[in-house]
């Protein structure tokens, strides 16, 4: 049986009526047309699917989405203030920390759960905050990189 | 023949369709498991049950999701009872925790070794022990503390020992209705020792052997996963090792004694007999750890 779900979605409220076995992430991507967030594996090894819930990272193909009722959901979509990206999307891009591009809405929002508790964090600290990511072309260490020039700026201002 | 290809739908969304209850309360909560039976799976965490379900090894009725209950979501301490971690706490709120880190900090250690960040924002410890896999990695410290686990069942609010809880490969003593509402760790005075976990690879892998050893209030106890099909104990070794001095021909004895009492099978992670050698190697690291912390 279908049920009704109000959440908040990249900071607006919204409400779906949604059947008990559709993953948030199935929900993200086909009933709001979020394609950000990817399914590489569906089983929380890769996190391509990773969303920001309350503020934290979590895998999105391991939740349901009738769990997603009263909570604040948070994905890549809701970074950019309309075609105008935010300084950490633009950093991945300066960097050329991607390059098929799956994987990275994910290591973004995992980056990003990151920068909003710790805004200056180490390399060691970046590294661990994406372990739970998974890419198949960069080799990390732009990603890294990119994640660090902003701890840097931060440290900086 | 009708020329169609049979292809498993990727997420849940492929599986069969189940109810969704979030009821309020724990009499509530077993009011519906009771009504389902078998058919009713508790859903805390979901990165086991989810992940059972998208594989097509569990095929719930009814998905009892407990993160609704009152009370299950706190860790409190106090001198008399000691620790404890309510059901539903995460494995990253328990990592945080400044009491569990000063005190218990072995057991903080071995939840943090689980899956990913991401996982971790979400699993339970609860769902860990309920799930019963041999190699979960909050098991073995938690037999090592004596641990006991409060249930919610026919009695109303009961514990059992942690020892008393694993019964098998994926099977808990816990009876069809019943519910983990917290686990509980007495207070003790002084804890030292590590945790290790021995992995193919550092991040988000299972382990192919994990090992507590520590030394409570003097007395040193060591617990294995993955060498069983449960988590053990390895009491014969714990009682030879009492009031002896840790040299390092003792400890050599110790591994040799924790062998016999072990019986890891082969697997895809590892062969039997590289388990053995790695238990030798953690019982080692283990108990000089223990030297050292003198
Ligand atoms: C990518 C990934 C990596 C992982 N890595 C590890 C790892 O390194 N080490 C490890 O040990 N595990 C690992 N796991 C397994 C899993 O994350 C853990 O076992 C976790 O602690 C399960 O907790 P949960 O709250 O998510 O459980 P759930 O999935 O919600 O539940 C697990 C089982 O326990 C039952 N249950 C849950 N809560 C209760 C309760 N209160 N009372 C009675 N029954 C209950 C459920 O019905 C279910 O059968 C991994 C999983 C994934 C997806
Ligand atoms: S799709 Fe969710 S972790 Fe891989
Ligand atoms: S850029 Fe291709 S998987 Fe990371």
């Amino acid at each position: 049986m279908k049920r009704d779900v109000c959440f908040i979605l990249n900071g607006e409220p919204v409400k779906a009526s949604i059947e008990p076995h559709v993953t948030l992430l199935h929900m993200l991507r086909e009933v709001f047309d979020l394609t950000g967030a990817k399914e590489g594996c569906g089983g929380g090894e890769c996190g391509a699917c990773t969303v920001l819930v309350n503020n934290k990272p979590m895998n999105a193909c391991l939740i349901l989405a009738v769990e997603a009722d009263g909570l604040d959901i948070l994905t890549v979509e809701g970074l950019s203030n309309g075609l105008e990206l935010d300084e950490l999307q633009q950093t991945f891009i300066d960097h050329a920390a991607l390059q098929c591009g799956y994987c990275t809405p994910g290591m973004i929002m995992s980056a990003k759960a990151l920068l909003m508790k710790n805004p200056t964090p180490t390399e060691d600290q970046v590294v661990k905050a994406i372990s739970g990511n998974l890419c198949r072309c960069t080799g990390y260490k732009k990603i890294v990189e990119a994640v660090m020039d902003i701890s840097n700026r931060n440290l900086g201002s | 023949m009708n020329g169609t290809v049979k292809k498993r739908k990727a997420g849940v969304d492929g599986v069969k369709n189940f109810e969704y209850y979030k009821p309020k309360s724990l009499e509530e909560a077993r009011e519906l498991l009771l009504k389902y039976g078998e058919e009713a799976s508790i859903l805390n965490g979901g990165t086991d049950l989810i992940v059972r379900i998208h594989d097509g090894l569990s095929h719930p009725k009814a998905v009892i999701d407990i993160k609704g209950i009152e009370g299950l979501s706190e860790i409190t301490y106090d001198e008399v009872d000691g620790l404890t971690i309510g059901a539903c706490v995460t494995l990253n709120q328990m990592g945080e925790n400044p009491v569990l880190l000063e005190k218990f900090r072995v057991l903080a250690e071995a939840g943090h070794t689980v899956g990913s960040c991401q996982v971790r924002n979400r699993a339970t410890m609860a769902g860990n022990i309920a799930n019963a896999s041999p190699l979960a990695d909050t098991a073995t410290p938690l037999l090592a503390l004596d641990a006991m686990v409060k249930v919610f069942g026919e009695e109303g609010e009961t514990e059992v020992s942690i020892h008393d809880f694993f019964v098998w490969v994926r099977k808990t003593c816990l009876q069809v209705g019943d519910i983990v509402t917290g686990i509980r760790i007495p207070n003790y005075g002084s804890i030292e020792g590590i945790y290790q976990k021995h992995t193919r690879r550092n991040e988000v892998d299972l382990a192919t052997v994990c090992a507590t050893v520590i030394k409570i209030d003097g007395e040193v106890h060591i617990a294995l996963g993955s060498v069983a099909p449960t988590p053990i104990r390895a009491r014969k070794t714990e009682a030879f090792l009492k009031g002896k001095v840790l040299t390092e021909e003792v400890i050599e004895e110790a591994i040799e004694m924790v062998l016999g009492e072990i019986a890891p099978i082969g697997d895809i992670r590892a062969s039997k007999d590289y388990r053995e050698e790695i238990v030798k190697v953690l019982i080692r690291r283990g108990l000089r750890e223990l030297i050292a912390a003198m």
